[in-house]
């Protein structure tokens, strides 16, 4: 109840200010167009938007980097309806069933499914984030640098392994990002680390340039290699728009299982949007009766409802262990906690403490961000419908001189122009080889902090390594983090031997 | 299927090389005893073990897929056919395009600071246009110009100085 108190209290107070409501707005707006834009996602945008947001104040540049986040989870879905590409990896599922649906000259109640789903999964997401972040805060207050350092060791394991076909690559991956973010001053003993004598690397690779490079350059630079002839085409929005009796009837259970399934995928460490959908997808093909059973493939509505019910429970899930433990579970929320260290906000149990405003705030602000973007996708959706209309050389044309003026714009230097390219290259060469990015952009952000608690955790107990296995909480998460590692190669095996 | 087993191979060679490069490198980092004798060399030293292990697995284990009992099927399909599929929702590798892409990009980082950010961004975008398989080229090429136009503008509004052609110009 103390929650709720402190929600109406403080946070809509915070989030009701007309600054506070037009920066939700700009937020939700940005979001939403980017989500459509195909080859454009949240994290690439949260990364532009840092340096912008730089001299706004705290609040208000959360406010509205969260609904970037979230609009593009909305906006994401009339990309996989209408042209079968989706522009976020959480959206590919609803292409199965929408695009179908959209074919078959159904679009209008596709698109509100999706729309109306992602509000009710958002909106209870939002309470059931209300209610848990102040109680696990508390929580975390008990833990100290030795249980922390084992939960960011979950993190690690559980974005590497579980993500992803191929756990080898994933763990490749983050250790490319824990390189990365091992460049530059030290910060307990001020020793410079693989600064190579250049001056640009000391301060470290910004995540700006790291964001820009995996996800625009190296985008762009696949795009042209691979898929220049491949070529989509745009579904019109022909028929009714609004969703029947029969459609309301048939999408409202798949709304709550996804987003039954969503919230507690979010909150994991092994976040991420991809497995809440798959799996919401795969229930409700088999809660289907065997009529509905016989439409899936060829455009089931539940096929739309669940997983995009399923997608933004599971983002606003990221946000529990974002804001009570700062940890960081998909890359987007990892760009957000740099953004929150921007203003040296250190996000995690303390911050209902320091920060109230703001935490209470940014939480109010996504009930208020779930109603914008139901507006603006619903009425609305024909003008976002025109952004897919844009050709696709001028869309990554202006994406790549966005990005580079990003790059450029830290600190004037063709040096980050340079680093930007290099990583570009890399994230090219990682899409060709299906490395996932995730557990790189998460051991940049994190592995420093990993680090850190590390070294607290040795000076605390005289270099004592046992005490990972002798403090109960830490010995509970690491055995997990043993299970994530060992189990399903495990199970593979017994799978092939059973098979044999 | 031959190609892109050598092309990941290739990989995980880099990969090692980049592991033993930083291992190199580590000694350039001082270690007086921190705190409790873990100093700043401790968390390097594991990730540049790390990656050459890891990239080892890696060369391991294509390797080893390159035979009959493979590691990187799901244990259903065979190697080959799960390389097809891959192969054909990929389609041909167009290093043409890479080039021009690639070639905008170092122009524009070469050129950002001489001709300012204007062209240099016009450049830019007109290049990954062509990159893209642009089919109305004059038409991008005017487009490219007023995006780098406007938000060179736009940006000098909002206090963010770039680079113009002559200090303090239009451009």
């Amino acid at each position: 109840m103390e929650s709720l108190n402190a929600l109406f209290s403080l946070g809509f107070a915070t989030a009701l200010t007309p600054a506070n409501l037009l920066w939700a707005l700009l937020g939700c707006t940005l979001g939403t167009a980017i989500g459509v834009l195909p080859g454009v996602g949240p994290a690439v945008t949260v990364a532009l938007l840092l340096p912008v947001t730089q001299s706004v104040d705290p609040t208000g540049a959360l406010i509205m980097l969260a609904g970037v986040y979230y609009g593009a989870m909305f906006g994401g879905s009339t990309t996989s309806i209408l042209l079968n590409t989706p522009g976020e990896a959480g959206s590919i599922v609803s292409a199965l069933e929408g695009n179908k649906m959209a074919k078959a000259g159904r679009a209008g109640p596709a698109l509100s499914t999706a729309a109306i789903g992602s509000f009710v999964a958002g909106s209870i997401a939002t309470v059931l984030l209300t209610l848990l972040a102040p109680v696990i805060a508390g929580f975390a207050l008990q833990l100290g640098p030795v249980e922390t350092f084992a939960l960011m060791m979950l993190t690690f394991a559980a974005v590497s392994a579980v993500l992803g076909n191929s756990p080898l690559k994933g763990f490749i991956a983050l250790l490319l990002g824990l390189s990365m973010g091992l460049i530059g001053i030290e910060s307990q003993s001020g020793q410079s680390r693989f600064t190579f004598g250049l001056m640009p690397l000391i301060d470290g690779i910004d995540i700006v340039v790291v964001a820009m490079g995996l996800f625009a350059i190296g985008e762009t630079l696949y795009t042209a290699t691979y898929e220049n002839k491949i070529s989509g085409r745009i579904e019109s929005l022909k028929g009714s728009f609004w969703m029947s009796k029969d459609d309301w009837k048939r999408s409202w259970k798949p709304w709550l299982r996804g987003t039954a399934i969503g919230f507690p995928f979010g909150t994991l460490p092994a976040g991420g949007t991809e497995m809440p959908t798959f799996l919401s997808y795969s229930a409700e093909r088999k809660l289907a009766n065997p009529e509905t059973q016989k439409q899936f493939g060829k455009g089931a509505i539940e096929g739309v409802a669940g997983p995009e019910a399923a997608n933004n429970a599971a983002v606003t899930g990221t946000l529990v262990p974002l804001l009570t433990l700062g940890i960081p579970t998909s890359a987007t929320a990892a760009i957000m906690l740099s953004a929150f260290q921007q203003y040296n906000i250190v996000p995690g149990p303390l911050l209902f403490d320091t920060n109230p405003e703001l935490v209470w705030g940014l939480i109010a602000s996504l009930y208020i961000g779930n109603v914008m973007l139901l507006v603006l996708n619903l009425p609305l959706v024909g003008l976002w419908v025109q952004f897919l209309k844009v050709p696709r050389p001028l869309l990554y044309g202006g994406i790549v001189v966005l990005a580079t003026m990003g790059a450029y714009a830290l600190r004037q230097s063709w040096f980050d122009l340079m680093l930007l390219y290099i990583i570009g290259v890399l994230g090219f060469m990682m899409r060709r080889f299906d490395f996932p990015v995730v557990p790189l952009v998460v051991g940049l952000i994190v592995g420093p902090m990993a680090e850190k608690h590390f070294r607290r955790a040795m000076s605390i107990h005289q270099g004592d390594l046992t005490v990972f296995l002798t403090h109960p909480i830490s010995l509970a998460i690491l055995v997990v983090t043993a299970a994530i590692l060992i189990v399903p190669p495990l199970m593979k095996r017994r799978q092939k031997m059973l098979q044999a | 299927m031959i190609k892109r087993v050598s092309g990941e191979q290739w990989l995980a060679f880099g990969i090692i090389l980049l592991g033993l490069f930083m291992a190199w490198q580590l000694q350039d980092i001082p270690n007086d005893a921190g705190y409790a004798g873990i100093g700043p060399r401790f968390f390097p030293s594991l990730v540049v073990t790390g990656l050459i292990v890891a990239g080892g697995a890696l060369l391991m284990q294509r390797r080893h897929s390159n035979g009959p009992d493979t590691i990187l099927s799901d244990g259903e399909n065979d190697a080959a056919e799960v390389e097809a599929e891959d192969e054909f929702a990929r389609g041909d590798a167009d290093w043409r395009m890479f080039a021009i892409a690639s070639g905008s990009l170092i122009a524009h980082m070469a050129l950002i600071g001489l001709v300012g950010f204007t062209l240099a961004g016009t450049l830019l975008c007109f290049g990954i246009c062509r990159a893209l398989d642009t089919r109305r080229p004059t038409l991008d090429l005017v487009l490219s110009f007023a995006l780098a136009l406007g938000l060179f503008h736009l940006f000098k509004t909002l206090g963010l100085n770039l680079p113009a052609l002559i200090p303090g110009g239009v451009l």
